[in-house]
């Protein structure tokens, strides 16, 4: 009787599956071998002396059966990974339901237990295929120090880039032209943003649209916008930092005044005033032993406390 | 007549003397300061503080300590309640009763009130009678311990509290507050003997926040926490003796940086900032071995702390081992124009640390050498910095400065002397202040004071060497430090004060040179030199005739006796000669050394030894001169005004080598509108070898040139070629290269060059289209994405350059500024600065440079006429809460529409602010820039002169300012530029005829008034040498009775207050004193009658003289006369008045003190009696008067 609902329930959704079946195989895969689990619990409930059971705990022994089994899978993989293999082994398993809390020695005795049913293979089905890329071009081979098992390459269209050479801009003068017009633009519309969805102040009483000017508002702590550098600049000053004032990029902005063989005096004042970004490099190593009142520890107050009690008493008195 | 504690014999130094006799019958060897409690909510401090005093007179019975605004709980001597009064005369200076006006008046009060408690005189707001057990103790001059309990609620000076309003904690909001103040202003903030000359050791406790930090003088000695362990307590030990008004305060969530290379030195910052503190400190450590090096002397502190704090006083102040700077002088690595100033800023306060913090001075008219020394150290820094030739442009700078102030002002005295209370030499009379204390100074004119101090240690520096000069300085260091390291034996402490005549004779004795003549000359003597020069050359004697003239007789100048080294440049060298100047005007003839052909092709040897080609062609055939110079070397404190001919100026700006030098030339070739004199101006600015200031005033004077020769100018606008070929690109000239401002001189260069430009004008006095076109492209173009530096300085002068191209407008019949009727070029201007100042909120620039630039733009396109005149966009920049200098530049807009505009309601507004404002400086800055800018002055008619206005000024200065010395000189000043120093001529003519004004000069010949007038004139004060508060009633034939009782006691209210309270507490007096007491008052009195009170009833002559004057139109103030009249023009009757007064005066002093007693009520019908409460009055006066005299201040009052 159970058998035949297990049955009726796997078959019932077989069928609603069906209909899918030939668009996607790997749903169809993974339906024919929860069927089997299916048939497999019926069958146990058969042998534990039910004659009928519910869809609802079939389906949720069923579950419960098929983590069991997933979840065997994957600690064994676990544990085989562990000892740097690929393939499980036996005492992969035999540890692994050990672990699980799974007395191993019963389980020959129960493999051969009269009673039990034979259940029909289940019908095979087809593993799903990976539906096959587009391949550009030939993947490229493991060098030597790769171990086979590693994923393969990508496809080279994922990686491989190809230089293109465009002539050089010659017009310098467009470029600075469009550069200067895109930020003059970029500003103005910005600015424009700003004053229309705040508030703003107007020089000409009878029309505040053609010249507006973001309202004035004070800030709390209004040196901190004031002395910080902005985010661009500080954003801006890495880049130059790092190609240090790339002269190649252009071509025009050459030193003015290159020439450093003369004017003495006036070129050391100059040098005196250019930055000098390098501390000692030791620093970080010396910081430790520095001895300066500010860095060490506060101090506990002490135990005197008669006199401190006084004090504070005093201060009371003080503060009313 | 009782005697009182003081000594008026003690304080009768003489500046003379070699010792340093203190004004004090103590001596304080040790004082405990300990705030225990800091509440940022309430803004208020609670704490104590305790000094160790030893008595130096057997009868000591009151001691007189500094305290203002503090709250007194409990005084405590040796642990006995000790009686004490509290009484600040500076906190309302007139009362407000009277209807004095004038400024004469005032500022003679005012003197007054700040000599009677004036700390360097003993003097003192609280008053502390010591306990009657304790007499024998003192008679024994054992230790006192006086222990005073003090709380500050809201202090309005003194300490300055800066509480963001945002969310979060004190510490996280980023609260903090520190000490400020101007000379001695310690006793703002703590009870202390506030003054430079009293040094003691310090023990500091601060119990803080746990998250905040207190960093004050001295050495940090442990931070302990507090039971409940949310408070720390900073112990500072300071071992070294320092004046109570060298120690500081500043207490906040501080970010801390140890110095990388000097690990005793540290910096503190506000949270956030400690990148760029990283950056803007990275360079202390260069200037501390340069001053350790020239001085050979190390820094006299175990320790040296910075500490850079928001809503500063002043940019730098220097106090014993710390320095409070302004957080705005903090930068990053990609600012250039702040560096060489915040450098400068460091090496200053460092500067300050030697000379000012560890050597102290004796008295404040010691003053100069302090702020001497440290400024000419800091020079010699910055010689070693920034090279020769900054040093030199700098000193020449300072030295116009300094000629300009004088010639304005008429003169600055380093050494002011005020010998035995004779004010009739009062030796500022020219000023419209009083010269006696710092306090009351003006502030330009102390700003003056240390320019020309500096300048007069380098004129010593010239007259000894170097070498010696350091030598001297060494010593004073070295026998200071000598004496620091007496722990106990005070009385050697005195050695680290320095005194005028002890500084000059260490020079004497190192140099074994007399520099008398010189400090006689810039020290002792005001005023400055002022030479023209001109020349002919004699062909047949080869001789040069040179003429020199003096002009000694405007205010501010003085005539010069001495050597005048004066520099000839021939063809063939550079001949120096000096001159003796004898005369006024003296020919001097100089002997021709040239005798060279000059079409040999020979090259001409320069001063420095260089041998130059020069195309000799534009010179004058006969005569072998290039140029000549006077006093090169700026070795006289002067103002040349020298004519040569065009050439020789144009071949000084090219050929020499003095950078001054090129200045000069620069200057006078400005009358020169020439094709040669546009010709050199353009070669200098292509000289790279030439120093970037020269080129960048060379910018400007071919702008003036250019505008001069605008029919003849040929070719493009002056300046746009070369700028094209310097900073454009090759291929497309109209357009600027991407920002490099790698090399410094030519960054310089491009900013200014633009700015001087938009001064051009064509034919139509509008600036050229051409001009506006290319400055509007350079702002396009503009692009900095590859420049290390930021370009917002640059920018900010584009703006500028925009502001300078504006003209005003062609407006038909004052028709209504809309945007209709926009100029173009206005508009595309206006463009600009709108899409500017509106970036500025988006992404700020460093310091809003940007902003501030846009500001005046808009004010200059307002009064141009092109945009209607509106002051509310400023006042919306003006408001607490915008960075300061944005705040500052709006102000001055403001400011500038109230004088333009004449607006009441502006003048309201921003006197309202300087009442209200947080932020001190400010306020110091509205008076200021109303000083320099004002709505109307004292000769001109305006609406807004009224009598509402007079009495709020008068307020102000009178009672507004007590909490800030710098506030309400600075309000003098504004009082002084609008009403001048006699009543404000928009004043109604009081009932009483009080008037001395422009109009009564016609008045007074109506017989009816002159009486009136007469009285009046007593009123006025013309009379220094009186007591001010006096004056008013000291007149026997006053009408007035009722006037004079009004004034009795609400001027003297305070004094009488005290005195009576002092009477009653008073001891019976010892019997040495009560001897010696009333002989010396009375002999204090006598002998002073003629010279210091006899004045004041002579009313009738200095008024006739003063009309006298009026009509001859003689530059002379009403001060001068009145100083003269003493001695000139005093008539008979007044003597015999006084010796009569005299006379009585010995015996109706008992029963004066029942008169005061109940004055109110008894009224003085005999006019002998009458006369004798003027007497009394005027014995009170003198006292006043003359606190530098040494005498005892009120001792006659007190004595009753």
């Amino acid at each position: 009787m159970a058998d035949t609902t297990a049955t009726a329930g796997a078959g019932s959704s077989g069928t609603r599956s069906g209909g899918k079946q030939s668009t996607n195989p790997a749903d169809n895969y993974h339906l024919a071998r929860r069927r089997t689990l299916q048939v497999v619990v019926s069958s146990l409930l058969t042998e534990a002396g039910f004659e009928s059971a519910e869809k609802a705990s079939v389906e949720t022994l069923t579950e419960m059966l098929q983590s069991y089994i997933s979840e065997i899978g994957r600690s064994a993989k676990s544990y085989c990974e562990h000892t740097a293999r690929t393939q499980p082994t036996l005492s992969d398993i035999v540890v692994t339901l050990v672990e699980m809390g799974f007395n191993v020695d019963t389980l020959p005795a129960y493999a051969k237990r009269s009673q039990r049913m034979v259940i029909t293979a289940p019908p095979v089905t087809n593993q799903p295929v990976t539906p096959k890329a587009l391949i550009a071009g030939q993947n490229r081979p493991h060098p030597p120090h790769i171990p086979s098992h590693f994923p393969e390459f990508p496809d080279p269209h994922t990686y491989i880039k190809t230089p293109t050479y465009r002539e050089p801009v010659s017009d310098y003068q467009v470029l600075r032209e469009k550069a200067a017009s895109q930020r003059r633009d970029v500003e103005r519309a910005l600015t424009r943003f700003m004053a229309k969805t705040g508030e703003t102040q107007s020089l000409f009483k009878d029309d505040v649209s053609t010249f507006p000017l973001i309202a004035a508002r004070p800030f709390t702590i209004p040196y901190l916008t004031a002395l910080l550098p902005s985010e661009l600049e500080m954003q801006q000053m890495e880049e130059t930092d790092s190609s240090e004032q790339d002269e190649q990029t252009d071509t025009e902005n050459l030193p003015l005044h290159i020439s450093t063989d003369d004017s003495g005096a006036e070129k050391e004042n100059t040098s005196v005033l250019q930055q000098n970004p390098s501390l000692p490099g030791s620093r970080n190593g010396e910081e430790n032993i520095i001895d300066n009142p500010y860095l060490r520890p506060v101090k506990k107050p002490k135990i005197r406390r008669k006199k401190l009690i006084l004090k504070q008493v005093f201060n009371s008195v003080n503060v009313n | 007549m009782t005697p009182t504690g003081l000594e008026p014999a003690r304080m009768n130094r003489k500046k003379g003397d070699k010792g340093f006799e203190s004004p004090r019958p103590y001596k304080l060897t040790h004082q405990v300061v300990c705030i225990n409690n800091i509440n940022f909510q309430r803004k208020s401090v609670v704490g104590f503080v305790e000094l160790t005093v030893f008595p130096t007179v057997a009868n000591l019975n009151r001691i007189k300590l500094s305290s203002k605004q503090c709250r007194i709980y409990r005084v405590r001597i040796n642990d006995l309640e000790a009686a004490f009064i509290y009484n600040d005369p500076t906190l309302e200076v007139c009362h407000n009763e009277s209807k004095q006006r004038n400024l004469n008046y005032f500022s003679n009060a005012y003197a007054a009130a700040v000599s009677a408690v004036d700390p360097d005189a003993g003097n003192g707001e609280l008053c502390i009678k010591v306990p009657s057990e304790l007499w024998k103790h003192v008679d024994e001059l054992k230790v006192l311990k006086i222990h005073i309990n003090f709380s500050l609620d809201q202090p309005k000076g003194g300490l300055h509290f800066v509480v963001p309003s945002v969310e979060g904690s004190m510490a996280e909001r980023g609260a903090h507050v520190f000490s400020c103040g101007y000379q001695n202003s310690t006793r703002f903030w703590f009870p202390c003997v506030d003054s430079y000359s009293e040094l003691c050791t310090w023990k500091l406790e601060f119990t803080v926040d746990a998250a905040m930090v207190a960093v004050s003088n001295g050495d940090l000695v442990e931070t302990v926490y507090t039971h409940d362990m949310r408070k720390k307590t900073f112990h500072y030990m300071l071992t070294i003796p320092t004046a109570a008004s060298n120690i500081s305060l500043a207490i906040g969530p501080f970010e801390i940086l140890v110095d990388p290379y000097m690990h005793e030195v540290t910096h503190f910052c506000l949270p956030q900032l400690l990148p760029l503190l990283k950056h803007t400190t990275s360079y202390l450590h260069e200037v501390f071995e340069f001053y350790e090096e020239i001085l050979t002397c190390r820094y006299p502190y175990s320790c040296f702390k910075t500490v850079f704090i928001d809503e500063a006083y002043v940019e730098v102040a220097a106090y014993a081992s710390m320095s409070i700077f302004s957080t705005n002088l903090l930068h990053s690595a990609m600012i250039i124009d702040e560096t060489p100033l915040t450098r400068r800023c460091l090496a200053q306060s460092l500067a300050q640390q030697f000379f000012g913090c560890f050597i102290s001075r004796m008295s404040w008219s010691d003053e100069w050498v302090l702020k001497g020394i440290s400024g000419y150290i800091y020079g010699l820094w910055m010689k070693k910095t920034f090279g020769v030739n900054e040093y030199r442009h700098w000193i020449k700078e300072e030295l116009d400065k300094i000629v300009a102030y004088e010639l304005k002002t008429g003169g600055v005295l380093l050494h002011p002397i005020f010998g035995g209370g004779k004010e009739k030499d009062n030796p500022a009379s020219h000023l419209h202040f009083s010269i006696k204390h710092p306090h009351t100074l003006s502030w330009e004119y102390y700003t003056m004071f240390q320019c020309k101090a500096h300048l007069v240690m380098r004129l010593i520096e010239n007259r000894i060497s170097m070498e010696f000069m350091l030598q001297v300085f060494n010593k004073l260091l070295s026998l200071a430090s000598t004496a620091s390291s007496q722990k106990f034996q005070s009385h050697m402490w005195s050695q680290m004060l320095v005194s005028t005549s002890g500084f000059l004779k260490s020079i004497s004795n190192v140099s074994g040179k007399d520099i008398q003549p010189l400090i006689k000359q810039w020290v002792d003597q005001s005023g400055v030199v002022k030479f023209y020069g001109s020349f002919a050359f004699n062909r047949k004697r080869n001789v040069l005739e040179l003429e020199i003239k003096q002009d000694y007789t405007s205010p501010g100048t003085q005539k010069y006796v001495g050597p005048l080294k004066v520099t000839v440049q021939e063809l063939d060298g550079s001949f120096n000669h000096t001159l003796q100047i004898e005369e006024n005007s003296l020919k001097h003839d100089i002997p021709c050394h040239s005798k060279s052909r000059r079409n040999k092709k020979k090259k001409i040897p320069l001063m420095n030894g260089e041998e130059v080609d020069m195309d000799l062609s534009a010179m004058d055939a006969d005569s072998p001169l290039l140029w000549i110079r006077i006093d090169p070397d700026m070795s006289v404190l002067r103002k040349v005004e020298f004519e040569q001919a065009d050439f020789m100026w144009q071949y000084q700006l090219r050929y020499e080598r003095d950078v001054v030098a090129q200045q000069e030339s620069i200057l006078a070739l400005e009358k020169f509108p020439t094709p040669a004199s546009r010709l050199a101006l353009t070669d200098i600015l292509e000289q790279e070898q030439c120093f970037y200031r020269v080129r960048m005033s060379a910018c400007f004077c071919l702008a003036k040139i250019a505008n001069s020769m605008v029919s003849t100018w040929t070719g493009p606008p002056a300046m746009k070629s070369l700028f094209t070929r310097m900073f454009c690109c090759k291929t497309c000239p109209n357009i600027v290269k991407t920002n490099n401002f790698m090399s410094f001189q030519s960054y310089f260069l491009q900013k200014t060059m633009p700015v001087a430009m938009a001064l051009l004008r064509d034919v139509h006095n509008l600036c050229p289209k051409e001009v506006l076109t290319f400055i509007l492209d350079l702002i396009k173009y503009n692009d900095n994405r590859k420049n290390k530096f930021s370009d917002n300085y640059y920018r900010a002068e584009m703006i500028d350059a925009l502001a300078n191209s504006v003209t005003p407008a062609v407006s038909v019949n004052n028709e209504v500024r809309t945007l209709d009727n926009l100029n173009p070029d206005v508009r595309l201007i206006l463009e600009e600065i709108t899409r500017f100042l509106n970036m500025e909120k988006l992404l700020p620039s460093y310091r809003h440079t940007i902003t501030v630039s846009c500001l005046r733009a808009i004010r200059v396109l307002q009064k141009n006429g092109h945009v209607p005149s509106d002051p509310a966009l400023f006042k919306s920049y003006a408001e607490y809460g915008h960075f300061v200098d944005i705040r500052i530049a709006a102000l001055e807009a403001v400011v500038d529409y109230t004088k333009v505009d004449r607006s009441y309601e502006e003048l309201q507004w921003l006197l309202n602010m300087i009442q209200n404002d947080p932020v001190p400086y400010v306020r110091h800055k509205i008076l200021n820039m109303l000083t320099k800018n004002p709505p109307f002055t004292k000769n001109m008619e305006s609406p807004l002169c009224n009598e509402a206005l007079v009495d709020q000024l008068w307020k102000l200065m009178n009672s507004g300012t007590s909490h800030d010395w710098r506030l309400r000189c600075g309000a003098v000043d504004l009082y002084f530029t609008l009403f001048g120093l006699s009543r404000p001529s928009c004043l109604p003519l009081p009932e009483l005829g009080l008037v001395l004004n422009l109009k009564e000069k016609k008045a007074v010949l109506n017989p009816t008034i002159i009486p009136e007038a007469i009285a009046g004139n007593q009123e006025t004060a013309i009379n220094p040498s009186s007591h001010a508060q006096l004056v008013g009633f000291q007149n026997p034939f006053s009408s007035s009775q009722d006037e004079e009782e009004i004034d009795m006691d609400t001027v003297h209210d305070s004094q009488a207050f005290i005195s009576h309270h002092l009477n009653m507490l008073e001891r019976p007096s010892t019997p040495g004193l009560s001897k010696y007491r009333p002989a010396s008052s009375r002999s204090a009195l006598i002998p002073q009658h003629s010279p210091g009170c006899d004045g004041t009833p002579a009313t009738k002559p200095p008024w006739s003289m003063e009309l006298a004057r009026k009509g001859t139109g003689k530059e002379q103030s009403p001060l001068e006369m009145s100083i003269l009249h003493p001695v000139a023009t005093t008539p008979l009757s007044v003597f015999s008045k006084e010796s009569t007064s005299s006379k009585h005066s010995d015996h109706h002093h008992h029963h004066h003190h029942e008169h005061k007693k109940k004055k109110k009520k008894h009224k003085h019908k005999h006019k002998h009696k009458h006369k004798h409460d003027s007497k009394e009055k005027d014995k009170e006066a003198f006292t006043f008067s003359s606190p530098a005299s040494g005498r005892s201040i009120r001792s006659p009052s007190l004595s009753d």
